[in-house]
């Protein structure tokens, strides 16, 4: 036998060397201690007092001695469990998954090609496509229901369309505090109690800062509420470089790192050892439009940077994948997304979310969630990697086949074939009979294959009582807003 | 008047100052710096900008010198001298602290010779109705990044209504969510997609109503 043998069970792939790392770190703690953060929010304020924080009006300087101490805390690992009942998600070091994006204002219309409002129906359909197409691990709202009674309340709304429509692992978004306590109850009515809840958490509360450095105080009140009840969480900072971030990449990943760092020994301070999730949207503001940019190969390099980081704290990571700055479900839609999911995949992100986004992080569509469902199988296949072992060598099947043999008709042949990556949607027929079959662009059998799953599948629905007893907490919470 | 153009559009702060202070140690006229020497200078700078010549961070510097040449110029000039470029107040709605798109807008203001007011993020209604009342702009601008703050534009409008103010400015919006039916429905005369295109779309309804 052997010794001395490496195998890569996957292909390897990271874009920083641990010193490089090191370096961002310990710049992002310099930030703690020089510049800090502001925090605009009397509750998690009078908790920086109470410590060795400095505080100065909203602002807060934090010693790295706190940092580090409140770095141990946090967990390494997270289950996370549908109302499917199956635990499925396991948020681990390169464990990854994917997942829709939440509370795009605008759909693109799948039947009039137009962009209009997104409504409680899309974010339902879209619910539904997620429970439906496999390479989805998780769900979040994909649309933002602007029909709901009252825009104080569209969260309860919005979340009891995804729970009527997918079983799967959720990551929600809240108004405030007042609405993650009723997604909260919902949440915890779903798993059977506060305890089950915090052993089965269905979802994941998804909160952000504001760049450079800022933490309003809906997000904090989110934030502590989450902490108290110890609900998973992550704190996902949306630098835009060059505008709300340094223009260089290792800036913004210093500036994004700190601001993640400030919310980890501010829930550290209001109760040690929450669920709480890195995160980070890291990309850049397009110096010619103005935008956002969810398509820039930028993000991608960020993204991957900031996955590594993530690993190398021990943080699990909550990253940006399959997403596009086209306006429709065009060549450019496709390869921003393909280019995005695939190093974000590769970085191995823990939950990879935005899958989907068209038109840089403002509209919705339905077909594009299924595009992805096929790209995701693709980058998928790849993270498969090599096996060499003699079996997969195939010496004696070589040998055996001999000079001028043929492989189809062979055991090995049958056996293996069956690994490969089967598209479902990509047309790799001759040309002769695409015609035959229609001349069908991606676009049309998109279409056709969206509108299929809609009309075809069916979500496992909710117990009847159980949905009674969710409706009643969204219409208080209407009634309490009226 | 070569000069002030050329230090404008290389975007030099402090050049563009020392040059115009000069200009007026000399007795130039203030009215023709402006409208002679920075005004174009501008102008070519906005055209570059929508043409694809020239990049938001190059913009923003220029605009920046031209904020600053104002900041000399303005006291020298006449009301009627200030043209079209007038003053604006803008903000962001209460319960939004997103401030970048609302600073850049109002950059680009300062860049085309207005005069800006920025009362910041977070503001409650009544804030902007004061911030009216007190600095008596040509234009109101707003922004908001939350669906569940848009709302708030409105209601200022509402607010500007009640207060008899309404008439006397015209009121710009944007922000991510928003659109131009939006800005309709709630009474705003100008829907900005971007910073970028908020000038001239203000020029162009200014125009309009001239």
């Amino acid at each position: 036998m052997k010794i001395n043998q490496t195998i890569n069970k996957s292909p390897q792939f990271r874009v920083l060397s641990e010193d490089q790392i090191e370096q961002i770190y310990f710049s992002a703690l310099e930030v703690m201690e020089r510049t800090g953060g502001v925090v605009y929010h009397e509750g998690a304020l009078e908790l920086f007092k109470n410590s060795d924080a400095l505080v100065e009006g909203n602002r807060v300087r934090i010693p790295i001695t706190m940092v580090e101490e409140a770095l141990k805390s946090y967990p390494r690992k997270i289950t996370l469990k549908g109302r499917n009942g199956k635990r499925s998600l396991f948020l681990e070091k390169d464990m990854v998954s994917f997942g829709t994006g939440s509370d795009l204002p605008f759909t693109l219309d799948m039947n009039t090609g137009e962009r209009r409002n997104t409504t409680y129906k899309d974010v339902s359909d879209a619910s539904k496509l997620v429970d439906a197409l496999s390479n989805f691990d998780f769900h979040m709202s994909h649309g933002i229901v602007t029909d709901a009674p009252n825009p104080q309340t569209y969260d309860r709304h919005q979340f009891m369309a995804m729970l009527e429509n997918c079983t799967k692992p959720m990551v929600v978004t809240s108004v405030d505090g007042e609405g993650l306590e009723d997604l909260w109850k919902m949440g915890c009515l779903i798993q059977g109690g506060e305890h089950e809840f915090r052993l089965n958490p269905m979802f994941v509360v998804y909160i952000e800062p504001i760049s450079p450095l800022k933490n309003d105080s809906t997000a904090v009140e989110k934030l502590l509420f989450a902490a108290e009840k110890r609900i998973p969480a992550m704190y996902t900072p949306c630098p835009s470089s060059g505008a709300t971030a340094p223009a260089t990449i290792a800036g913004m990943l210093v500036q994004s790192l700190a601001e993640t760092l400030l919310a980890i020994v501010m829930c550290h301070l209001k109760n040690p050892g929450m669920p709480l999730i890195m995160g980070g949207v890291t990309t850049l503001l397009d110096m010619r439009k103005s935008t956002y940019s969810y398509g820039a190969p930028e993000l991608s390099l960020a993204s991957a940077a900031n996955t590594d980081i993530s690993k190398w704290l021990n943080l699990i990571m909550f990253s940006t994948g399959g997403c596009t700055d086209a306006k429709i479900l065009d060549e450019q839609a496709a390869s921003e997304q393909m280019m995005n999911l695939f190093y974000s995949y590769l970085s191995g992100a823990n939950l990879i979310h935005d899958v989907g986004y068209i038109d840089h992080g403002t509209t919705a569509s339905l077909e594009s969630l299924v595009l992805n469902q096929e790209m995701i199988g693709m980058v998928k296949q790849f993270g498969k990697g090599i096996n060499t072992d003699d079996e997969h060598l195939a010496l004696d099947l070589i040998e055996k086949q001999g000079p001028g043999g043929e492989y189809v008709t062979t055991d090995h042949t049958f056996k293996y074939w069956k690994e490969w990556f089967m598209p479902q949607l990509q047309d790799r027929s001759d040309y002769e009979t695409w015609v035959k079959n229609g001349s069908k662009t991606m676009g049309q059998r998109l279409k056709e294959r969206t509108q299929h799953l809609l009309d075809t599948y069916q979500p496992e629905p909710l117990d009847e009582k159980l949905r009674k007893e969710l409706k009643k907490i969204c219409e208080d919470a209407d009634k309490r807003h009226m | 008047m070569g000069k002030i153009s050329d230090a404008l559009t290389k975007g030099n702060v402090d050049e563009l100052k020392e040059v115009v202070q000069q200009a007026l140690d000399n007795d130039a006229v203030p009215a023709d710096l402006l409208n002679k020497g920075l005004l174009p200078g501008m102008e070519a700078v906005g055209q570059k900008w929508k043409n694809g010549e020239m990049f938001m961070p190059e913009v923003l510097r220029c605009a920046k010198a031209m904020s600053g040449a104002m900041d000399i110029l303005r006291p020298r000039l006449a009301k009627e001298d200030l043209g079209s470029a007038g003053k604006m107040v803008i903000g962001t709605v209460s319960g939004d602290l997103h401030d970048i798109g609302k600073d850049l807008a109002a950059m680009m203001f300062e860049g085309a010779g207005y005069e800006v007011v920025n009362i910041g993020i977070d503001q409650p209604n009544e804030k902007f109705v004061e911030a009216a009342k007190e600095h008596k702009p040509t234009l109101l601008g707003m922004s908001a990044l939350l669906t569940t703050t848009m709302p708030r534009m409105g209601e200022v409008i509402n607010s500007l209504k009640e207060a008899g103010i309404r008439d006397q400015m015209a009121v710009i919006i944007g922000g991510a969510p928003v659109t131009q039916e939006f800005a309709e429905e709630i009474g705003a005369d100008i829907y900005a997609p971007n910073a970028g295109s908020a000038v001239d779309l203000a020029r162009e309804y200014f125009e309009s109503k001239a």
